[in-house]
């Protein structure tokens, strides 16, 4: 790439920016080594015990597991529905659609601690408080916006002109949805998929309104520690979580460079 | 590939809108078993279209489409078993050529063993079989193109439908593979209409022509006849080029003579009287050496002239015609073209044809 080389300010600032973003996030990873039992920086040495604790506590593991289950369940549901409505609007296309997509991107747009009282009034009436599936439910539809923005995205460098050549050629529209649609954009479903799993895996705030004894993710046990006792394997979940993310990121990053590559 | 023959194909008064734009106005077609027909006319004349109304993606606003008959106006596209050859070819990026190709099958859920037999037989047949394992990107044009014209086939359509398939090759290209897809038509014995706006092609591939400007079906013949005794000035002028000689005619012995000027031009062909506009291809005019004679004789002086590789082209100042176009081949100018030189031309009074002016302006609706 040609263009100039940016000056010593423009650097300083860009790590500068870096650092600040990343440092809470480095922080975290020796406070999760300490070997005192309390939040501290290690003493005087490196010690593994608070992993341990984590993963032997039942209290920790099945927080995990129930993140891991609620992420799973309600990233199927996002990208389904995600998926649909983004295909459907590219197949309509006309200006009633564009709102319907604007629509689909409200969970993003409004506050989140404004979705969550919508939520929690909405969810009292119809039973679904503190339920695995009023969860799912919540998480999954917060986490639409994102499979419709990656799948729309794939949709538009779609050419139209390969479901024509499907249909003339005898294609029905579930054949051509299954055989030429989908692969094409499987890329953006995927990227769809991951963000729509982050988001759940580190949702705090609709938690904390609609869950109360029965569901406790990650997030929402780490915040209950940090107001209850200062432990130590809460850095340590802190990793996990970030180490989980940083990950699926990676996967994403990895599958775009092979799409282009 | 099997002896069922093509289908016949025909337009009844098909006309397509576009709100108050018009596409395609009032065009009636008729497409015999067997035959190549090219639709032919300029950018935005409404080729594709039509095209698109034949297989069912564009709906006509008035008129049918038959088939053998059938009225198949209503049927979608998905139910007509058209072969199709899309503008740009339209393969699917992530299949490789034999999936690509085997894609009309497995829609029609045939069985592993007899796909993968028409798979490579088709592939055979347009002589591709060693590349059915790659992807489309990694085949140069004109493979990519063969591998549509293979798709299209394999599944035995009994009618072909072609997207100006030529038009991305390079010239070279184009001409081994008008070879190709003329020798494919002789041996599938199928019904092809392709769409093209490259007369050349036009010329050498069809059995019948079908000219198009502004939405209008201008005139429908096999090659010859619309180059020889073109309807109209437009059709003259896009198919081949032409001079234009208007005047005055009154019939005479062998057919008429056109007064212009003092110039008069004989001409055959019916009698005919009133302002007439004639038609005189470059091609068929000579330069008179010394002493010889023509039917029509005129003087002028060469004011251009250029060599284009068959021969020349010259164009030559006359006080009484105007700017008259002459293409000769080399062998067949008696003297070095130079500007300024005094030239006599000749041509036979066969050689003109009168063509009718274009039904005056654009569609209504605009035309840019
Ligand atoms: N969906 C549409 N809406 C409005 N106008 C259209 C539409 N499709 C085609 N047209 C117009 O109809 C006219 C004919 O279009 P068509 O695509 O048939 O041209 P063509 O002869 O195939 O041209 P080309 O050689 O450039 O492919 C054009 O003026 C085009 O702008
Ligand atoms: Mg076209």
């Amino acid at each position: 790439m040609g263009g100039h080389r940016p000056g010593w300010l423009n650097g300083t600032l860009a790590w500068a920016t870096v650092i600040y973003l990343i440092l809470p996030i480095t922080i975290i990873l020796p406070v999760s080594l300490t070997d005192q039992r309390f939040l501290s920086l290690p003493y005087e040495r490196l010690s593994a015990q608070h992993y341990v604790t984590l993963l032997t506590t039942p209290a920790w593991t099945n927080a995990i597991l129930q993140s891991a289950w609620i992420a799973t369940a309600s990233t199927l549901l996002a990208v389904v529905l995600g998926t649909l409505c983004a295909i459907g609007c590219w197949r309509l296309s006309r200006r009633s659609t564009d709102l319907v997509r604007a629509l689909m991107l409200l969970p993003i747009i409004i506050p989140t601690i404004t979705y969550a009282v919508g939520l929690y009034r909405y969810f009292a009436r119809l039973g679904l408080l503190d339920s695995f599936t009023g969860v799912v439910i919540a998480h999954g539809v917060t986490g639409i916006p994102y499979v419709v923005i990656t799948v729309s995205t794939a949709l538009a460098a779609f050419d139209p002109r390969l479901e024509s050549a499907a249909r003339g050629m005898g294609a029905s529209l579930g054949q051509t949805l299954r055989w030429v649609i989908l692969p094409r954009i499987m890329p953006g479903i995927v990227s769809g998929a991951i963000f729509a799993f982050i988001h759940s895996w580190d949702e705090l705030v609709v938690v904390l309104f609609i869950a109360s004894r029965r569901v406790f993710t990650l997030p929402r046990k780490i915040w209950d520690g940090i107001n209850e006792n200062l432990d130590p394997a809460m850095a340590a979940v802190a990793v996990l979580l970030v180490g989980m993310t940083v990950l699926l990121l990676l996967m994403d990053l990895a599958l775009r460079r092979r799409r282009t590559g | 590939m099997s002896a069922v023959a093509g289908h016949a194909l025909s337009l009844q008064r098909v006309s397509k809108r576009y709100g108050d734009f018009v596409a395609v106005q009032d065009a009636s077609l008729e497409v015999a078993s067997g035959q190549f027909l090219t639709l032919l006319g300029p950018s935005g004349s409404g080729k594709t279209t039509i095209l698109m109304m034949i297989a069912g993606f564009v709906e006509p606003t008035e008129g049918r489409v038959l088939l053998d008959g059938r009225d198949i106006t209503a049927l979608p596209p998905e139910r007509r078993d058209f072969g199709m050859v899309f503008q740009g070819y339209a393969l699917f990026p992530h299949m490789t050529v034999a999936e690509n190709v085997a894609f009309p099958l497995r829609v029609r859920k045939l069985g592993r063993a007899e796909r993968d037999a028409k798979v490579r037989a088709a592939l055979d047949l347009v002589q591709l079989d060693r590349f059915a394992e790659r992807k489309p990107s990694q085949l140069s044009g004109g493979q990519q193109q063969r591998v549509a014209l293979a798709r299209a086939l394999v599944f035995d359509p009994a009618l072909l439908l072609l997207d100006e398939p030529l038009s991305a090759l390079d010239k070279k290209l184009r001409a081994e593979l008008q070879e190709e897809l003329k020798a494919l038509h002789r041996r599938v014995g199928r019904t092809f209409i392709n769409v093209t706006h490259d007369q050349e092609e036009a010329l050498s591939l069809s059995d019948e022509i079908a000219i198009l400007n502004h939405g209008h079906l201008i005139q429908v013949g096999a090659p010859e006849t619309l180059y020889e005794r073109p309807a109209t000035r437009f059709v003259a002028d896009f198919l081949g080029k032409s001079n234009f000689i208007e005047g005055e005619a009154e019939a005479d012995a062998g057919g008429f003579v056109l007064r212009r000027g003092a110039a008069r031009v004989v001409a055959s062909g019916a009698p005919r009287a009133g302002r007439t506009l004639l038609s005189l291809r470059p091609e068929k005019i000579a330069l008179l050496p010394e002493g010889a004679t023509e039917d029509n004789v005129v003087e002028g002086r060469i004011a251009s002239w250029s060599y284009v590789g068959t021969g020349y082209a010259l164009t030559v100042m006359t006080p009484d015609l105007g700017n008259i176009r002459v293409h000769l081949p080399a062998w067949r100018i008696p003297v070095s073209p130079a500007e300024g030189l005094p030239v006599r031309l000749g041509w036979a009074r066969d050689a003109a044809v009168a063509v009718a002016e274009d039904p005056g302006s654009p569609v209504p609706g605009g035309v840019a």
